[in-house]
């Protein structure tokens, strides 16, 4: 899950000029948050980055749009309505309406709107809330962005909001580890990698972590034990769990889980326990961590963990294994 | 597996903490394991007048560093500098493995090289 950001980087080595659509209204149910985006590049053949729905007819009406709008070298609004009678019939559409801003941008050259959200982006990566209030007139596009919501409601504007990635904390640089740090990137976390071992914790096997940190784990690991953080001890050692443990589940973070059996489990409880843990604090360690979806390798068992991520994240019941 | 005296030091460690003002302080680790012990000593006038630890090791580590701990305070620092991997593993009173003799001994080796840093004039 490339963030704006970077998939404007990706577009910029191939076009000049594309059409940027924005979900900016929904009815009956849309798959994609508003602000979703779609770019779409000029000609035949024109790369298509992103997307406002699930694929399907949405976004390929989407891209007839742009197209057409990149021709005219216009914005319009442009309501989608999914209407195809026989799907209806069957059951197989869902009869919603989405209403995109479409609009041609330029890449090669300063764009108000790229800059904009830009902008935006930037604050959040650097740890900022920002939004991007969106003025449409019926023929352009103004942005303003700004550090706080706009005060008053206001139907002709469309806010999006750019907060910060939610941070994961992952203690541990094994193969389990690695391959969660790739998911878990993917997913738009901020990854940050801890170990007492250089030789695990490398580039090399982290490519896609936001930062690596090598030191004594429980020190190391302190400036990103921040309030709603996620943390994962995926180091499947005692000597860097218990001392982590001690201090994060009395942090208000948002999830704290650990790769262990039951039985190993049950023994770090034990231990905290002795250490003087209430129940309720060691009621927050997720072990054994992930969903419980049979894998053994250290990618089946990554996405594991990384499903219960996301499920904590939606707040979903399923985000405590049985 | 391990004697009492292991696992008393491990669950109870004494001299577990951060000093305020450490005259010197050396972290040592082991690459392959990732044991990290970090040894901090108090010197006035050649002498140890404190020394601590902080660790996120193994249980074997963690019982050495807070017995090598305990044994240096009041040691004058060139006797506690003579100490060797033999006295460390004395102290467990255990029969380690070969591959765990360098978990015992790396508290030492934190200790050595924050003695090592130490001014002439202490």
């Amino acid at each position: 899950m490339a963030d704006l950001l970077e998939q404007l980087e990706s577009l910029r080595t191939t076009e000049r000029r594309v059409a940027m659509a924005t979900l900016v209204g929904a009815r009956g149910g849309s798959p994609r948050p508003l602000g979703a985006k779609l770019f779409v590049g000029e000609g035949d053949g024109g790369r298509l980055v992103g997307s406002v729905s699930i694929g399907g007819c949405v976004d390929a009406r989407v891209v007839e749009h742009g197209e057409r709008l990149l021709r005219e070298n216009r914005a319009e609004r442009v309501t989608v309505v999914v209407d195809d009678e026989e799907a209806l019939e069957l059951g197989l559409a869902c009869g919603a309406e989405f209403d995109m801003l479409i609009e041609p941008v330029r890449l090669d050259v300063a764009d108000a709107a790229i800059d904009a959200y830009e902008r935006a982006i930037r604050a959040a990566r650097a740890g900022r809330t920002a939004f991007v209030v969106t003025r449409f007139d019926g023929a352009t596009a103004a942005r303003d962005v700004l550090d706080e919501p706009p005060g008053a409601p206001d139907e002709s504007a469309f806010v999006e909001r750019f907060a910060p990635p939610d941070s994961l904390v992952l203690v541990g640089a094994s193969d389990v580890g690695a391959a969660l740090a790739r998911l878990a990137r993917t997913l738009g976390f901020r990854v940050v990698v801890v170990d007492g071992r250089d030789r695990y914790a490398t580039r090399e096997r982290f490519a896609s972590a936001d930062e690596i940190r090598v030191g004594m784990p429980s020190d190391v690991v302190q400036p990103f034990l921040t309030d709603g953080a996620f943390l994962v001890l995926a180091s499947h050692e005692y000597k860097y769990e218990l001392p982590i443990l001690r201090d994060a589940l009395r942090r208000p973070l948002r999830f704290v889980g650990m790769l262990a059996g039951r039985k190993r489990a049950a023994s770090v409880r034990g231990l905290l326990r002795e250490d003087g843990l209430s129940d309720a604090e060691i009621a927050r360690l997720h072990a054994p961590i992930g969903l419980d979806i049979g894998g053994r390798e250290p990618e089946e068992i990554a996405l594991s963990i990384a499903a219960q991520l996301i499920a904590v994240r939606e707040g979903k019941a399923i985000a405590r294994r049985a | 597996m391990y004697s009492g005296v292991v696992l008393e030091h491990f669950r109870r460690p004494r001299n577990h903490r951060a000093l305020e003002a450490p005259t010197a302080a050396h972290e040592a680790h082991n690459p392959l394991c990732g044991d990290r012990v970090r040894v901090e000593v108090v010197v006035e006038r050649g002498v140890v007048r404190d020394a601590a630890f902080t660790a996120n090791a193994c249980a074997v580590c963690t019982a050495s560093a807070s017995m090598l701990t305990e044994r240096v305070i009041g040691v004058p620092v060139r006797d506690a500098a003579r100490l060797s991997d033999g006295d460390a593993l004395a102290a467990l009173d255990t029969s380690l493995p070969t591959a765990r003799v360098a978990c015992a001994t790396l508290p030492l080796r934190a200790l050595h090289g924050a003695l090592a840093q130490l001014p002439a004039t202490v």
